[in-house]
């Protein structure tokens, strides 16, 4: 069973080295290349367009960033090698030293300058989707070449966990390098482990290796990305030989694979998908009485939402639908991720308490509702609406699945034409997922991004603002996942499962660590002993 | 002459312009290409307002449709919401790969389905007849997807031959990189050529066959036949001709929609071609390279079916003779 080993602490530590610093040294001697399928499709080469693991994960060969995140999520020193907090709106990194761009320039607080800046000044929407990561700094000072004090608007008590998402260029003397010119010809330059050679978009990713790499010489000669978005044709790559890692392969695909020899891994992803409610109508479309009648709407009793909540069998969808690479989901992100919760558990169906608990809320005969979601965009989405459905007849609750490809499902969702349906959320720290999905929308706040449904919950949303205030950490994790408890018990939404990563190697390939947020990178991969 | 250029011209604008609308008006209706654009599940209501406004989707859509036609007025497709590209460039630069995938698979359809098809029809009600009759049923209703997992099956998976999927290294001749020149390239090549040439080799097999059994009954044929030619030359030299003009009308109409719209064989071997770039572009309703790809393709069309009625002149005396 994957969950039992989903978090192999011991072996963690070493996957997270290896992570960190791109490879053991002594694998450097194998002067391999390694032969990567991915789903990612690498669309610009500028590290700053937008926030999508599509482009991230494949640039982070080239680029690093400041502060990396290991595999709970906690951060890690990056380019920075250590950090602290000057007073409330003032925080210190310092820089690593000896640290050399792939041209050869010194990486210097100038260049950490240029890139923060580059974002939150120059790029315009659509590009700069990382603006959200660097609206809360007000400037960014160089005391001397490895150390920069960054001062914020307020209190900004997670700025590391914000530079996780920004990739540091080098920077120019002549104003800033525009999205068009890294695309076209000039070649992306930064500190990472691989340098680039050459990329087709769409097509192929070529990587060498950087043996001036600060963390020591990596472990693969030549990376080569080819960019394959049928998970079938990945299948097929992976069982030719024609590549030795693929990532996102279809949970149906994994024994096929394994009768012939090659190893998959998986992980649970730092996600959830889930069901969420429209709370904030009195009418919602899409809900009516058994007999056709319009009807009050019923989400906004708790009772009701407890009761569908209870009535999912969601370690079915776990199980039979995703087919044990799930983890049946009850909150955010899954435990064991920093700022989660150990005692929220996901209970068996439990319909006759339920169908009581409908009763009391004055339904005692259900209701019809439409179940919308998109097909094909998470594991699982359109297959679980159906196994919901049949879940929620056995209560009276008539449902009509409606699924549609994703944009048209998204443009719906936010003209608000559904009263319940599947979403999902991902970040690089489950405060993400909760401010975006659970907390009251605020425009100020920039809270609740997510909530289509407009849940309110005020205690929660003061619990989340201490929380806010508190640096990383244990606390912090603990102020969290009391919040996720406190929230939880009010059932705003119905978490489904944490799907998992898997990810398919051939033997040139010892062991691959699955990252949680998704990334496939060649630094995960750990040539074989051989 | 003159007015029948003219009057194609002002055909290809019409359809041009309908084609545009058309497409215009779908990629709106279908969703906001703004939500594929901003990370759905981290952006903030803030990051989608901006980055609507900066696309210019804030407009009513009159207005983007005049602003989009008077853009491509002078020649400007705009820039991929995706890629941020210049949205005809990236079509253009899927061609080289689309091209050589459609000419060799047509390479192979054209000879190979004219040869069973005469064949065929020669031998009109012996085995082989319907032994290709049935063949080429088969080949033309199995679903492309189908018969592409079955290629990679034998071909790739089960016998090793040819690789899976992918485009192989490339060579660079007329400013554009071709993998057909490279033995690798062309390894690489097979199986989505064989994917796509098959169901073709089968339509224009079918249509060979009955245009051979027409004209071999005619009184040309019989004429030939008493004149003491042999049946080898009344095909090649006397059947041929007179079977090819719907032959090279199916040809030009099929390699104007492997063009653009080879789009499964493409996505399941992996070929970077302008279909797969049409799919894509519509899932992610990334309307710039959308709409460069269907003026691209309409264009196309309108091209080869030029040519087709040039290729109908040096094949038929008559059209010559009539024009």
């Amino acid at each position: 069973m994957p969950s039992l080993h989903q978090f192999r602490s011991t072996l963690l530590a070493a996957a997270l080295a290896t992570v960190i610093s791109a490879g053991p040294l002594g694998a450097a001697a194998f002067a391999e290349e390694l032969r990567i399928g991915t789903s990612y499709k690498l669309m610009t080469l500028d590290p700053h367009y937008a926030d999508l693991n599509e482009n991230t994960s494949l640039l982070s060969h080239i680029y690093e960033r400041l502060v990396n995140q290991d595999e709970r999520l906690n951060p890690q020193p990056g380019l920075a090698i250590s950090w602290k907090r000057l007073s409330e709106t003032q925080w210190e990194f310092k820089l690593r030293e000896g640290v050399h761009f792939h041209d050869g320039s010194p990486f210097t607080a100038q260049d950490v300058i240029y890139s923060i800046e580059r974002i939150r000044d120059f790029l315009k929407p659509p590009s700069g989707g990382f603006q959200s990561y660097t609206q809360a700094i007000k400037s960014i000072t160089a005391p001397d070449p490895l150390t920069v004090v960054i001062e914020t608007n307020g209190e900004a008590p997670t700025l590391p966990l914000s530079l996780t998402s920004i990739f540091i260029m080098p920077h120019k003397t002549d104003g800033f390098a525009t999205t068009e010119e890294l695309n076209s010809g000039a070649q992306p330059i930064g500190t990472g482990p691989y340098k680039f050679q050459s990329w087709q978009s769409g097509e192929v990713l070529k990587l060498v290796r950087n043996d001036a790499y600060w963390g020591g010489a990596p472990a693969w000669s030549d990376v080569t990305f080819r960019i394959i978005e049928s998970p079938a044709a990945r299948v097929a790559a992976l069982t030719t030989g024609d590549v030795d890692v693929a990532d996102y392969i279809p949970a149906r695909d994994v024994e096929g694979l394994e009768q012939r020899g090659l190893s998959v891994e998986s992980i649970s992803a730092a996600r959830s998908n889930f069901l969420q409610f429209d709370i904030g109508r009195d009418e919602p479309p899409g809900v009516t009485g058994k007999s056709g009648n319009p009807i009050q709407n019923p989400f906004r009793d708790k009772r009701v939402r407890q009761a569908l909540t209870m009535a999912t069998d969601r370690a079915f969808l776990a199980e039979k639908i995703l087919l044990g690479y799930g983890t049946a989901a009850a909150q955010l992100f899954p435990a064991g991720l920093s700022g989660t919760s150990a005692t929220l558990k996901v209970e068996p169906p439990d319909y006759n308490g339920a169908k009581s608990l409908l009763a009391e809320a004055g339904f005692p005969d259900g209701f019809n509702v439409v179940l919308a979601g998109p097909a094909g965009r998470y594991p699982g989405d359109s297959e679980s609406l159906q196994a919901i459905a049949q879940n929620w007849a056995r209560i009276g609750v008539s449902v009509q699945p409606v699924v549609a490809p994703f944009s048209v499902f998204a443009t719906q969702r936010s003209n608000g034409d559904y009263p319940v349906w599947y979403g999902g959320c991902s970040g690089e720290a489950v405060t993400l997922c909760l401010d975006a999905v659970l907390a009251s929308p605020n425009a100020e706040l920039g809270t609740g991004s997510l909530n289509y449904g407009k849940y309110q919950n005020q205690a929660f949303d003061e619990m989340l603002a201490k929380a806010r205030t508190l640096e990383e950490g244990p606390e912090r994790n603990e102020a969290l996942a009391r919040a996720t408890e406190f929230v939880m018990a009010d059932y705003p939404i119905l978490p489904l499962y944490h799907f998992h990563l898997i990810v398919g190697h051939g033997h040139k390939v010892g062991s691959y660590a699955v990252h949680p947020r998704g990334w496939t990178t060649a630094m995960q991969a750990v040539p074989s002993e051989e | 002459m003159m007015s029948t250029v003219t009057g194609r011209l002002s055909q290809a604008f019409l359809l041009l312009l309908v084609m545009s609308l058309i497409g215009f008006v779908g990629i709106h209706s279908v969703g906001n290409p703004v939500y594929n654009i901003v990370n759905i599940e981290t952006a903030t209501a803030e990051d989608i307002r901006k980055a609507t406004i900066a696309l210019g989707l804030d407009q009513p859509l009159w207005r983007q449709y005049v602003l989009f036609i008077g853009n491509v007025v002078t020649g400007n497709f705009g820039t991929s919401y995706i890629y941020h590209l210049p949205a005809f460039r990236l079509v253009m630069s899927k061609l080289p790969a689309t091209l050589e995938l459609a000419s060799i698979a047509m390479l192979i359809a054209a000879p190979a389905g004219t040869l069973l098809g005469l064949l065929a029809g020669r031998r009109q009600g012996k085995p082989a007849d319907s032994a290709i009759l049935k063949a080429s049923v088969f080949a033309l209703s199995i679903p492309s997807f189908w018969l592409s997992m079955m290629l990679i099956l034998l071909g790739a998976i089960m016998t090793g031959w040819f690789p899976s999927g992918g485009r192989g290294p490339t060579v660079s001749l007329l400013g554009q990189d071709w993998s057909f020149l490279t033995l690798d390239g062309l390894r690489q090549l097979t199986l989505p050529a064989l994917a796509l040439a098959i169901p073709n080799i089968a339509l224009i097999a079918r249509l060979a066959r009955s245009g051979t059994i027409e004209v071999e009954s005619q009184d040309f044929t019989r004429f030939c036949r008493a004149k003491g030619l042999s049946s080898r030359r009344i095909l090649f030299r006397h059947t041929l001709p007179n079977i090819s003009v719907p032959i090279v009308t199916i040809v030009g109409m099929q390699f104007g929609g492997m063009l653009a719209f080879a789009v499964v064989v493409e996505t399941i071997f992996a070929w970077p071609g302008v279909g797969k770039l049409l799919i894509d572009s519509i899932q992610l309703l990334d309307r710039p390279v959308v709409m460069a790809t269907l003026t691209f393709v309409s264009v196309a069309f309108v091209g080869l079916n030029a040519l087709v009625d040039l290729f109908y002149a040096l094949l038929d005396p008559r059209v010559r003779r009539s024009a």
